[in-house]
């Protein structure tokens, strides 16, 4: 199942070549142009046209290790170092535990304490000026130190005593925490002694529903940003360097249509996309990441096709406009950035303000990025995510609008 | 007498106020090899840019075959070839790659090892660009030019920056391909190239053609005019030692 993005992006390969066998058949009309002054192409000599376009810049893809490096290995760094980030999750506190104490009760405490792994303990601390110098390194955060008289059973006949947590001013919070964590274990020891049952209770219970994990953000985000590397980066610097060698300007010199040339772009940046995509996705989902996607893998590339036709169509825009590498790569920072930031690819929208978050509702990534978490980590299907896909096509048909108003061979 | 295949009527072009052509007129007949001569800022490669559809004309017409530049660039682009510079062909893409993509862009399937093999660089149909000499890579580009057989093939000072032997041999496959039926329109600096290879020869001056006829001719007329040269004429040159040394057949 994994594997199932891979596999479309082959097909789509197969695709490309298939276009060869239609250029095949209609070879026999077409061979000799020189008697037909002005040949009007049938539909499928277009698409053969384009076809070769995009297999010859497919296998270019693959000759070139730095464009490998930047759509394959880069996002794949970014992998790394965020899903490592994210490991970290749940918290434990590195506390000093030191027991005064020599009765029986206060013993058992520490047992189970550190049995319950709730907190780490660090051994090695044994009294209060150890405790201190680690504190103050933040090589513990807080220490609980039980006094001589902690256990004893007192008039009651009970078990009584006041342990002490011991934290210094960069770790109040952990000592809160710590201190929070202690009462409820004292409180549940003292129910158990004195048999009454308070009036006001809490409890928590799980709904059983997935929610986003930190890693299931990462790797949508991730997914979201090789879409931006490879479909505006890509063409930003790569459409300028072609009209300065004049790869453009030969071309125009050509019938080839522009849509020809767009089509063809888009189609081997669809291409080279899903690949680099179904790597890092496979990367993910190894036990080293344990990404998994809930989702249909069909359905996930389909909808990662349209967002890279979008997306492309945004570099296409700016690298068919510009003149030179000067005017193309600050145009794409402006637009770049800001809507890498503003549309949830790094850190959650919700964090935002209300308005900034309506604000960004209407970016075209936005949508991408909402898209692919539903389908991968939700299970939503293409027909659950209507608005979105309802966006994204807004988005295309204004940016490609514009593309095709902006474009020069020169 | 053949029928002229291009027909140029009075092209002009004004780049920020100044006109840079100013209203040039020829025509060239089919098969024939026609040179367009003059100094840098003539004006050559912008007449040239203008009958090849890639600037437009702004005033005067010219005329291809019957069908007009101006008014329908498409049916243009299917008769001409133009040799772009050499670099103009993408890296990492071998040669039999590049020959299908420029012959897909008029939506045909060609045999590029049969083309490659017609400039001498069959051996080198899995190169890519990057990996051939200058001389080799002009070739490459007249080949890439000539793959849909166009009617009228376009040449921009194809031997600026190649050593002799690259140029003689450059001027062979020239002959070769005129030779072919081919009508051929060509800009260039050196007057040996335009007389080798030249049936007719209009010369440019600040965006006016100031001399048009065969070398021959021009020749003549300048003789009748009483010019001598300041130099007696050797029956060899210092280039012509240095072909007979180096050879021209032993280098690609």
């Amino acid at each position: 199942m994994k594997w199932l993005i891979l596999l479309a992006a082959i097909v789509l390969i197969r695709l490309a070549f298939r276009f060869k066998l239609l250029g095949r058949r209609s070879g026999g009309e077409a061979s000799r142009p020189s008697d037909a002054q002005k040949p009007l192409p049938p539909w499928r000599r277009s698409l053969f046209t384009v076809g070769v376009f995009a297999k010859v810049s497919i296998k270019r893809y693959f000759r070139d290790r730095v464009a490998i490096f930047f759509t394959v290995l880069f996002p794949l760094i970014f992998l790394f170092v965020f899903g490592s980030l994210g490991k970290n999750n749940n918290v434990s506190f590195h506390i000093g535990l030191i027991n005064q104490s020599g009765t029986a009760f206060a013993q058992k405490f520490v047992s189970n304490t550190k049995a319950s792994g709730t907190f780490k303990i660090d051994s090695t601390v044994t009294n209060l000026s150890q405790a201190k110098a680690k504190m103050s390194r933040s090589e513990i955060d807080a220490t609980l130190v039980l006094p001589p008289s902690f256990g004893e059973i007192g008039h009651s006949g009970y078990p009584s005593g006041q342990a002490i947590i011991y934290f210094d001013e960069n770790s109040a919070q952990a000592a809160q925490t710590l201190q929070s964590v202690i009462q409820g274990q004292f409180e549940n020891i003292n129910s158990s002694l004195i048999k009454i049952k308070p009036p006001l209770s809490v409890i928590s219970q799980s709904t059983n529903t997935q929610g986003l994990s930190k890693l299931d953000y990462t790797v949508s985000g991730l997914i979201g940003f090789s879409i931006i590397g490879l479909g505006i980066f890509g063409p930003v610097n790569y459409f300028p360097l072609m009209k300065r060698q004049g790869v453009l300007r030969r071309l125009h010199i050509t019938p080839l249509r522009v849509w020809q040339f767009f089509v063809s772009s888009v189609l081997s940046n669809a291409v080279i996309g899903l690949f680099s995509i179904a790597i890092m996705i496979a990367v993910a989902s190894s036990p080293l990441f344990h990404f998994k996607i809930t989702g249909n893998y069909l359905e996930l590339g389909v909808f990662l096709v349209l967002s890279i036709l979008t997306i492309f169509g945004i570099g296409l825009a700016i690298g068919g406009w510009a003149k030179n590498e000067n005017q193309a790569a600050p145009l794409a920072n402006i637009i770049v950035f800001p809507m890498l930031f503003l549309s949830g690819t790094f850190f959650p929208r919700y964090v935002m303000p209300l308005w900034l978050q309506h604000v960004t509702d209407f970016l075209p990534l936005t949508p991408i990025i909402d898209g692919i978490r539903m389908i991968s980590t939700e299970g939503k299907h293409l027909t659950d995510i209507g608005p979105q896909l309802g966006l994204m096509g807004l988005w295309a048909v204004i940016i490609y609008a514009i593309a095709f108003r902006v474009f020069r061979w020169e | 007498m053949p029928a002229p295949i291009l027909q140029v009527e009075g092209l002009t072009k004004t780049y920020s106020g100044k006109q840079v052509v100013k209203g040039i007129s020829f025509d060239v007949k089919k098969g024939e090899t026609f040179g367009i001569l003059g100094p840098n800022g003539a004006g050559k490669t912008t007449t040239l840019e203008m009958i090849e559809t890639l600037r437009p004309i702004d005033g005067g017409q010219a005329v291809i075959n019957g069908a007009d530049v101006a008014k329908d660039p498409q049916a243009i682009r299917y008769m001409i070839g133009v040799q772009t510079q050499s670099t103009a062909f993408m890296d990492k893409v071998k040669l039999t790659e590049l020959l299908e993509q420029q012959a897909a862009a008029y939506g045909e399937r060609i045999n590029p090892l049969e083309l490659l093999r017609q400039v001498n660089l069959d051996s080198q149909a899995d190169s890519y660009i990057e990996n051939l000499s200058g001389g080799q890579k002009q070739r490459f580009s007249i080949a890439a030019a000539l793959v849909h057989k166009p009617k009228v093939f376009f040449l921009d000072e194809p031997t600026t920056g190649l050593d002799p032997q690259a140029r003689r041999r450059l001027w062979d496959l020239i002959k070769k391909v005129k030779s072919q039926g081919m009508t051929v329109i060509l800009t260039t600096h050196y007057m040996e190239e335009a007389e080798m290879l030249c049936d007719r020869v209009a010369i440019m001056d600040e965006g006016r053609i100031v001399a048009m006829d065969t070398p021959q001719n021009l020749i003549r007329q300048l003789l009748k005019r009483g010019f001598k040269k300041a130099r007696k004429v050797e029956q060899a040159d210092l280039e012509d030692v240095f072909i007979d040394l180096t050879g021209k057949e032993l280098h690609s």
